[in-house]
């Protein structure tokens, strides 16, 4: 078995263990396979209802917006070819959350219940637009942009928060600016699994593409692969993965950093060997650190995105220390 | 194949880059494209390779118009090699050359793949290497590596945009040995060249370009003369006949 098929199999059985823990964990003594049995046969009990209606919604999206979250970190990190290039890190998911919140706290979505993950992928996808326009200028402008547009997009989340009359508005604002699970419902499942899935196979499908890439654009045009091309998939696969996901959970930073980075070394370079580990790797990251937010830490549930960010920062200072010295 | 472009010009920005160039590569043959820096080789190559479309005339393969082909046969059937390339990081060196096949990706078996892989690194002499990481490698084996990259691609087209400019005079000649063993197999390769040696040595026709014009194709012998050196790079030769390199370059004052 090559490297890379062990490393596919290990983190499939780690994602599904992961995924049978986050069905079995919470503070009712529920068994897992008697709410399932009960849910599928249509019986009202609470076991089926704590599996149904809370615990089955968190998991799938903690394995989908984890899984996408990864996998859009690894295709935007081959398409710029900059390890710096994470959705959370360039703003993209700050600017779906923000459009997200617009729809939302002005009453949109509660009337026509798609325009939330639309406004939100509308957001993430005119984020990724603009820093594809500034790639050109190198790593630091691409930072630096994102950088800026994570801090407008916080600003004006905070604003709408703040002129809405919420008496919650500034736990809603930690809700949507770090992300969390906590009220996942089925709904939510809908309204986000098409965008999720449709943009996850668009960001697949780059991987060839993404191979070219590594010789420069010139040289992936002349082997087939034009570089427009490439950019449309991978635009509007993130900002339909990246969008759908905020548009239920906020936005959860460092997911799409952290996996390509530890799984590069066992994909061997090759940037379409990195999409599929690191989508699993997402989701792994993302079901195992919502397991540890419901541990009563502090009395309180812990942002899913505080999590991730602790995990996360240490290996972008680390990104950003290998870059050193490096001509910008 | 022929590679022919039939009287393109480009003008960017303002400039005239290329002025009607009428030129072919043909199978068997080794074309160099001279000229003093900004003569436009490079930008013709690049329209060869159907990275600029020309403002006016056509780049025809076989007759067949380069711009209206599919992305993916026209990437079968052409081979570019740039003058720089970013570093693979990571990639192992049989999976650089390997991405020479992607534009056979549905059209090859693995096993075509990788005896194309093979013989391309035999050929540049990095199959010892073909497990070690492209980032270990120095600027000479890397080069060597991309070349094997464009081998690998096996097309009838092969274009070189200033492949030996990194090289050692020793990594110069046997790349050039190889474009020449290519040319004896059957394909058609254009190199743009700065060493006049090498180009007389192992090109069999040059195309001489100054200020984006075609001022001279021909042979070597026909085209190398003390009047083009004089003309087209405002230097003075003097042939010093018993060395290996026919000529040296003695002044360097250029015209105004």
């Amino acid at each position: 078995m090559s490297r890379y098929m062990l490393t596919v199999a290990v983190l499939s059985v780690l994602v599904l263990a992961l995924a049978i823990l986050s069905l079995a964990a919470g503070p009712a003594g529920i068994g897992v396979l008697q709410g399932l049995s009960d849910m599928l046969h249509g019986r009202e009990t609470i076991a089926a209802t704590v599996i149904g209606q809370i615990r089955l919604p968190r998991m799938i999206l903690a394995l989908l917006i984890g899984g996408t979250l990864g996998l859009s970190g690894a295709a935007l990190q081959g398409l710029v070819r900059n390890p710096l290039a994470d959705p959370g890190v360039l703003g993209i998911s700050g600017c779906g959350a923000l459009g997200a919140v617009l729809v939302f706290y002005t009453g949109v979505s509660a009337v026509w219940a798609p325009a939330l993950p639309l406004a939100a992928l509308s957001g993430a996808g005119l984020a990724t637009l603009l820093l594809l326009a500034l790639t050109r200028g190198g790593t630091l402008v691409l930072v630096l942009a994102g950088a800026a547009l994570g801090s407008m997009s916080a600003a004006l989340l905070a604003l709408t928060l703040n002129l809405v009359p919420s008496p919650y508005a500034s736990y809603e604002i930690m809700h949507w600016l770090m992300g969390s699970l906590s009220r996942a419902s089925l709904h939510d499942v809908l309204i986000a699994t098409p965008g999720l899935l449709i943009g996850s196979a668009l960001l697949f499908s780059t991987g060839r593409s993404l191979d070219a890439l590594t010789l420069g654009e010139d040289v992936a045009q002349t082997m087939g692969f034009p570089l427009r091309a490439v950019q449309w998939r991978v635009v509007i696969g993130t900002a339909l993965a990246v969008g759908s996901g905020v548009a239920v959970a906020g936005g959860i930073g460092f997911v799409g950093l952290v996996m390509p980075h530890l799984l590069r070394p066992l994909a061997g370079g090759r940037p379409s060997r990195l999409l599929l580990p690191s989508a699993l790797g997402g989701a792994a990251l993302l079901l195992a650190a919502d397991l540890f937010v419901r541990l009563p830490v502090s009395g309180a549930e812990l942002q899913l995105g505080v999590v991730t960010s602790l995990i996360g920062t240490p290996v972008f200072f680390w990104q950003v220390w290998r870059l050193r010295g490096r001509p910008v | 194949m022929i590679l022919q472009t039939d009287t393109i010009s480009l003008t960017l920005q303002g400039n005239r880059l290329l002025n009607d160039i009428a030129l072919d590569v043909r199978p068997g043959e080794v074309l160099g494209l001279i000229g003093p820096n900004g003569a436009g080789k490079s930008t013709l190559l690049r329209i060869m390779a159907g990275l600029l479309r020309p403002d006016t005339g056509r780049v025809l393969l076989d007759g067949q118009d380069l711009f209206t082909m599919p992305p993916e046969e026209r990437g079968r059937h052409l081979a570019y090699l740039p003058q720089e390339a970013p570093a693979a990081v990571g990639m192992s060196v049989r999976d650089v050359a390997m991405l020479g096949r992607l534009p056979h990706r549905r059209t090859a078996s693995a096993e075509q793949d990788a005896t194309a892989v093979q013989q391309a690194l035999d050929a540049v002499g990095m199959s010892a290497f073909a497990d070690r990481s492209s980032a270990r490698l120095s600027g000479g084996e890397r080069a060597r590596v991309l070349l094997a990259r464009a081998l690998a691609v096996q097309a009838p087209i092969l274009l070189a945009d200033e492949p030996v400019a990194a090289l050692d005079p020793a990594q110069a000649l046997t790349v050039m040995e190889l474009f020449g063993q290519c040319a004896t197999q059957g394909q058609a390769v254009a190199v743009v060249l700065h060493d006049l040696a090498l180009a007389a040595r192992f090109c069999t026709r040059i195309a001489v370009l100054s200020q984006g014009r075609l001022v001279n194709i021909g042979t070597p012998a026909e085209v190398l003369t003390d009047a083009l050196f004089a003309d087209v790079y405002g230097v003075a030769v003097r042939r010093c006949g018993e060395v290996a390199v026919p000529w040296s370059l003695v002044s360097s004052a250029r015209r105004p």
